[in-house]
Parts: structure tokens; sequence; C-alpha cells
């Protein structure tokens, strides 16, 4: 399923397909040399796409992707490779292999499904890691899979060049395998899976938090991407006819990185256009790598003009535009206009799923980061229907308690259940699938994305996606931030932000909401109005919100039941006038008096 | 059993040097989250004036400390005038930027010194070998196991006592809350680099003696090893990357001697395998930085 409008995928598909084919058919209009000039840029602007897929979506950039495109490159051409050719170059090759003999076609869907499969085995042990370890991780994966290409030597003659491969790519299949490269990257970014990686990229915590299962995500680009890597290789290895594994090292990953990274890698625009930059740039610079002339004077041979080239400009990029030179959007999205809400659903209600009545119950919940305990032996229930408030001085473990009731931190002892579910190890995206969602005390919105792709993608994974654009839109309009729904999270102003971040909970469809500190940085106004939305849901929908703030104003007003912490216990709970009155809850906030 | 041993000193040779450079990783990306793919060029930076010492004569004991000088003050200039602008951008953003200062500084070397490997005039002492303990070791072996223990004490000492390092280690801390306490970035960042290039001009010392030659690309591949090391050992982690150097080292040194003849040409595959093993078991290292599980939420 697409999540973006329609009009933006069918115009971005147009492009794709009228510059794919009008450069194609001027360079064939030019003669042999500009053929493959293009033809190169085609079979390398399909392994940027490649590498973006992943990188640009999630986030962790990776060095291991010409792996892939190695992979694809040798399985691809032992397929093709002429049985003649096969018994004397390979000798020792298994019979299977060497008694096959396949067209293009057949030996690049193979190519594709064989490197998915190793992607997917790498893909679930690099899933681990986190950040900048997963990318030095994939300069391991590199190492590794040239280290088996040059020693397996029966199947891939080693370190030597592996010659022989029919030239069967031409620039109209470059071309057209280019297209269908660039139209599924552009696909993916706005598929489910892809909205849902970006909201990872964009807060990882928060995107767990709306039900996002962020390494699935992670697994399913990384698989694709790799995909088309191989797609690139095996065009790749039937284009120059002989390679080595050098080819699938060091000094090409560095040059498809640059293209990727001087152009945005979070965008297909932008890797369009990192392309043609470096390949440009590249093609101007080797013209003047031989050394040359100017008014009679001779500028001797520059061994690397080319690299110097490429290396300026990748820091004169990323020293004025660090997202590159595309920025964050595609071409389309800066032109035609997003989603907006109409005018019709406006009145649509925000409803609760089946208004499970089922209280979520902790038990003797304790949590201790080394010798700190930040919260000892608290039970707590929160039922739907009702609005508990939790309260208690700076430090006295509200927001840890929040975290462990909502799958963030795994409680050191104690167990969390709803019904007879037991949630005490769940991960965050589970919870959020039992109908509980949650904001943050710091602002965890998916900042690049817009309004509406923050809350679409809280309905889209939660409730299997069922009814997800109703909820979303009911979830925007609840909280009155609709007029925004096409504009960029961050540029909101505090307040909302604040009011996303719930509608991004709501829009879950919870039948209860933790919201930690909603009314911090609010004036009063903004507070009360927030006040009455949150007592309408309460009110009409029956769903069950634990409040923490330090607006006791606020709390007093709108709880029905309130539990004072201090110091990570327990120290009081009851109506805000039995909590008024209690001793040890002046105490805590007072002091001795 | 001697041929073990024998092993053991020659890993913890080079276990040492990655542990060396996988410190000035590590000290520069627990500060400001920048993978530095820049640092072999420190390395080479100071193998070249090893070279040039070599062929003006100079006395080794005045080489080593100039080469080492050479690399912090390359280090210096290199954040001030590449990582400098990108401070504040994501770590893909200073990581990028890295690899495009190794690449051009790659390629000014070739240009300007030579594109082949220079060999290094060193003293005739370090390519001896003295016996101890029944066993035959190198001079340059021991030397390099000696200077590593000498840079270690020393970091933990400076890391504890003196005030850069002190504030350098509450800047990993916490970077934000360190500045509102008075401690000024730049200062605590360049001292960062120059730590970090004190670190790979010592190891660039220890690697050269061990060969005796430079080229333009000397410092990519034990860089690339001590990128892997600092994430063995848990990335942002001080003591970790020097867990990760010295395991590293091991892995290394013990496939070279101990794998059969007919496997040894994956033997760099199977070694990283081996990391891929710990790291399946421990995805955040060896030895995990602390600042992994502050992030407050």
């Amino acid at each position: 399923m697409i999540t973006s409008p329609p009009k933006h995928i069918v115009v971005s598909i147009l492009g794709i397909v009228a510059l794919c084919i009008g450069s194609a058919l001027v360079a064939s209009a030019l003669g042999s040399a500009s053929e493959r000039i293009l033809t190169v840029f085609f079979i390398s602007l399909i392994a940027v796409v490649g590498m973006g897929v992943y990188s640009g979506n999630s986030g962790i950039l990776s060095f291991g992707h010409l792996s892939f495109m190695g992979i694809g490159a040798y399985a691809s051409a032992l397929l093709t490779l002429p049985v003649q050719m096969k018994v004397a170059t390979l000798p020792k090759l298994p019979e299977w292999l060497a008694g096959t003999e396949t067209g293009l076609l057949t030996a690049v869907a193979v190519a594709i499904v064989f490197t998915s499969f190793v992607a997917l085995i790498i893909g679930l042990a690099l899933n681990r890691l986190e950040g900048s370890a997963a990318t030095i991780a994939t300069l391991g994966l590199l190492i590794i899979v040239h280290g088996i290409t040059i020693g397996w030597r029966d199947v891939t003659r080693g370190s030597q060049s592996f010659f022989g491969v029919p030239r069967d790519t031409t620039l109209w299949s470059a071309a057209i395998f280019c297209i269908l490269a660039l139209i599924v990257a552009r696909l993916y970014r706005d598929s489910v899976s892809g909205l849902r990686l970006r909201a990872g990229r964009e807060n990882a915590i928060a995107a767990s938090a709306v039900g996002v299962h962020i390494r699935r995500e992670r697994l399913i680009a990384w698989v694709l991407s790799a995909a088309i890597m191989a797609l690139s290789g095996a065009l790749m290895a039937h284009f120059l006819g002989a390679f080595s594994p050098k080819k699938f090292y060091f000094t090409d990953t560095f040059l498809l990185l640059a293209m990727l990274i001087v152009g945005g890698m979070t965008t297909v625009t932008g890797a369009v256009t990192g392309a043609l930059t470096i390949t440009i740039v590249t093609e101007v610079l080797r013209r003047f790598e031989g050394g040359f002339s100017v008014a009679g004077m001779e500028i001797p041979a520059v061994f690397g003009t080319t690299q110097i080239g490429i290396g300026l400009i990748i820091l004169f990029a990323m020293f004025r535009k660090p997202e590159g030179l595309a920025g964050l959007k595609e071409l389309e999205e800066r032109f035609l206009s997003g989603h907006s809400i109409k005018s019709k659903t406006r009145d649509t209600h925000v409803s609760v799923a089946a208004a499970d009545p089922t209280p979520l119950t902790g038990d003797n919940l304790t949590m201790r980061f080394g010798g700190l305990v930040a919260v000892n032996d608290v039970s707590i229930e929160v039922k739907p229907g009702e609005i508990v408030g939790l309260i208690g001085p700076n430090g006295s473990g509200k927001t840890t308690l929040l975290n462990m009731l909502s799958g963030v931190l795994t409680p050191t002892d104690g167990s969390v259940q709803r019904g007879d579910m037991v949630l005490t190890n769940a991960a965050p995206h589970d919870v959020a699938n039992h109908g509980i969602a949650r904001t943050f005390q710091n602002i965890r919105l998916f900042n690049e994305l817009t309004v509406y792709q923050n809350v679409l993608t809280a309905a889209l994974s939660t409730l299997d996606g069922k009814r997800a654009t109703e909820r979303c839109e009911a979830a925007i309009v609840a909280m009155g931030v609709a007029q925004f729904a096409e504009n960029d999270a961050n540029t909101l102003s505090y307040g909302d932000q604040r009011r996303v971040e719930i509608a991004r909970a709501l829009a879950c469809e919870p039948s209860l909401v933790f919201l930690d500190e909603p009314a911090a940085g609010m004036n009063r106004e903004e507070t009360d109005d927030l006040m009455k939305t949150l007592q309408n849901l309460t009110g009409e929908l029956g769903l069950g919100v634990l409040i923490v703030d330090h607006d006791l104003k606020l709390i007093n007003q709108l709880c029905d039941r309130i539990i004072v912490l201090n110091e990570g216990m327990l120290i009081a709970q009851g109506t805000p006038a039995e909590i008024r009155k209690n001793p040890a809850v002046i105490e805590a906030y007072l002091g001795h008096s | 059993m001697e041929l073990f041993l024998q092993q053991t000193a020659n890993a913890l040779a080079l276990g040492g040097t990655y542990a060396l450079l996988a410190l000035g990783l590590a000290v520069v990306f627990s500060i400001m989250g920048l993978i530095n793919f820049a640092h072999g060029e420190l390395m080479t930076i100071a193998g070249y004036v090893l070279m040039y010492c070599g062929i003006a004569s100079v006395p080794f004991v005045i080489a080593v400390p100039l080469a080492i000088t050479a690399s912090v003050l390359a280090a210096v200039a290199m954040e001030r005038i590449a990582f400098r602008p990108v401070r504040n951008g994501s770590g893909a953003t200073m990581l990028v930027t890295s690899f495009a200062v190794a690449m051009i500084l790659q390629v000014l070397f070739q240009n300007l010194i030579s594109a082949r490997s220079q060999p290094v005039l060193l003293p005739a002492l370090l390519s001896d070998s003295v016996r101890v303990f029944g066993l035959v070791i190198g001079v340059n072996k021991l030397a390099a196991i000696a200077s590593t223990i000498v840079m270690l004490v020393f970091l933990d000492w400076f890391m504890k006592h003196q005030k850069t390092g002190v504030a350098m280690r509450a800047a990993a801390e916490d970077f934000a809350v360190a500045r509102l306490m008075g401690i000024r970035a730049n200062t605590v960042i360049a001292g960062a680099f120059a730590l970090s290039g004190l670190l790979a001009g010592v190891a660039a010392v220890l690697w050269v003696s061990q060969r005796a030659s430079v080229d333009p690309l000397m410092g990519f591949m034990p860089v690339l090893k001590a990128f892997i090391a600092a994430i063995l050992g848990g990335l942002g982690s001080l003591r970790g990357a020097v867990a990760g150097g010295f395991l590293l080292g091991f892995i290394e040194i013990y496939l070279a001697a101990f794998l059969p003849p007919e496997m040894q040409e994956f033997r760099d595959p199977i070694g990283l395998g081996i990391v891929v093993l710990v790291l399946l078991i421990r995805p955040n290292g060896l030895i995990p930085s602390a600042t992994l599980k502050a992030e407050k939420v």
C-alpha cells in the first residue's frame, strides 16, 4: 500500500520514465561513446538507489552494499558463461553449474533471488547492531565477502579476472532496468514499510511506542536494497564482460556512496542528482587527468584528479548542504500539495477499539539503574474510563514508571499485566498493539515527516492498519491540528507539537493513554483547552488516561484519582481531595514544617 | 607450546597497535560522534616523517618525537579545517566528510611523495632479537609491547588526573551539560584530536618499525581493523577499545599461525566471522559505553 497521495507517485513515475528514455534517445543519437557513458550511469544509478533504499530510509549508512553487487555479478555471470568457457577456465566447478548456460534475464532473476537470500541471513545478524556500530559492521561485511570471493578460486577464479561473460547489457536494457529500480525505490519510500522505517529513522523510541517494529522494517529494506544491488551487479558484469573482486571493493564503494550522499540519501531525487553530478564531474576531470596545455603552458598529468575532485565536492556538499543537494524532499513533494483533511471528515470522531475495559496493572514494580533505585516496589492500576494523575517531586520516578508500563524499560522486579496478558518483557511496539499509547516528556515527533505522516504512521502500525486513514484523520481533527496536516512536524510551535504527539497516540485507537507532562510549556489558555479535550475523550469514549504533570491545578481538576510518588516509592493515592490533605504528600512537596 | 608463547608475544605487539588506534578513534567518537576515516592518514603522515628523517640521517631518537608531533599537529589541523564546519551535523555527515579528507590526503601523498612503497631507514637494533625466558623475541615486538603499556598508563593517568582529561570524560558523558559547566567545546575537541593524533603517531612508529616501509595507503588497513576493534570492544568506550584491539590482534595472529595452510586464504573472513559471533552474543561490545543506557525518555 502506498501512503502518499497518488498524484505524487504518478508524477514521479512519469518523470523517471521520461528522464531515462529521453536521455537514452539522446545518447544513442550521439554515438557509441556517449552510449557507454550513459549505460554505466544507469547501472551506477541502480546501485545508488539500491543503497538509498536501505541507508536513506533507515538512516544507517552502509559500506557493505557493494558485496551484494559483487554477489549478483558473480552469480549471474556463472549462469551465462558459455559451457566451453567454464570447462576451460573453471575446471573445478560443480557439475550442475558447469553444465548450465542461461540467458541474461534468467541469470538476473536467479542472481537477485540468491542475493536476497544471502542478504536475509546477513541482515538477521546485522540487525542486532545499532547506528554507527551497524555502519562499521557493514565495512566488515565488505571485507568478508571480498575475502571469500578471492579465496573461493574454484568458482570465482580468485583475484584474477573473471572473463568471457557475454556482453549482453545494452543501453536500452540498462535503461529499462534503471526505470524499474527507480520506481521500486520510489514506491518503497512511500510504502507502509518505508514510512514506518523513516519514522524509526527520525525517532526510534517514539516509532516503537506507536507500534513500529523497526528491526522488521529494516530487514525488509535491507533485503530489497540487496536485490537492487544484485540487479546492478548482474548488469555491470554483462556490460564489462570481464571483472575481478576489486571492482566490488572500496574504490567503487566510495564512488557510489559519494553519489548517494552528495545528492541526498533520503530521496530518489537525491540519488539521481548525486549520480548525475558526480558522473559529470568525473567525466570532465578525467579529460584533464592525463595532463593538458593551457595557453602554451603544459599542465603535467596529475594522478587521481578525479578522486580529489570528488573529495572536494563531498566536502563542499557536507559544509554547505549536509542533507545533500536535493535536500530531504522528493521533487514532486515540493511542488504538489500533500495530504489535506477534507472538510467532510472534520465531523468524524475518534473512537476506541472495542472499548476494551480490562485494566492495566503493574505489580510490585522496581527499577534499578546501577546502585540507584528509581522506582521501588510500586503497584499501580489504570482502568479505561478514568483519569489517573501521577505526581511527585522531580526525580521521584514518574517517568520511569511510565516507561516500565509502556515497555520502554523492562522492570528489574515486578510484573506488568493487562488481564491475562503479561506485558512485563513486551517490546514497546507490542505494548502499543495492546491498546496502550503514550506521549513523551521531551517531545518526540518524526521531525522531517509531515504532521499527517506522523499520525498516519501510528494508525498504520496498530490494529493491523485497519481503517488507518480514517483513524488518522479523526485524531488530527480531534486535537485541532488539521490546518498543519501538510507541514513538517519540526516547523510547528511547541504547544502544537504537543498536540500532534497526543493525536499520534490517539490514532492508535488506544483504550489507555499515558501522557508525560502534556501541559509543560503551555500557557494557561492552552492548558485549559487541552483539559477540555481530554475530558471529552474520557467522557465520551471511555478512554483511560494516566497523566504526569507538574501543573497541580490541571491534575486536581482533571483527575478522578491521584497517585503520588516520592523517592521511587508510592506514598499516597486517592481522590484529589484526599491527596490535598494527606500529610505525607504535603511533607514530600514542602518538607518538614 | 613454545610456538604458542612466541605467537602470543606477536599477538600482544599487533593487538597493542590496534588498541592504540582504536583508542584514538574512541576518544574522538565518544565526544563528538565522529567516526574518523582519516585517522589512518595521520599514521601515514607520521610514517613519511620517519622516512624523510631517515633520508636526512636524523637520529631515530629525534625522528620518533618529530613523527609523533607531526601526527598530533595534523590531527589538530584536520579538526580545525575539515571537521569544525560539520561538528553539529549527523554522524553520517561527519563520517562522509572524514572519508573525503582521507581520499584527498591519499591522492596528495601519491602525487607529492610517491605512489609506490618507500623504504624507511631504521636503527639496526630494532631488527635484532633477544632471548626472554627462552623465547626469541624481536626487539621491535618488545618495543611495541612496552610502548603500548606506557601509552595506556599515560592515558589512564591523563584521563583521571589531568584537567583536560577529566573535561573530556565529562564531555563524553554529556557534551551539552559539560559545556554548561564551563568546559570549552573547542578546547575539549581539539584536545581529543591531539590525543588521537598522539596515539596514531605512536601506532605509526610501531607499525613502521615492523615493516620498514611506508606507502600512501599505509594507514588504511590498520585503521579499518581498529574500527572493527572499536565496535568489538563497544563503540565509544575507551576500555572497550583496548580490549577489542587486543582481542582482534590475538584472533589474527593465532589464525595466521594455527589455521591449516589450505584455509589461510580465508583468514580475514574467518577472523571477522569470529568478531561477528562475539557481537551476536554481545551486540554492544565487550565493554559497552556507559552513555548507551543514559538516554532520557
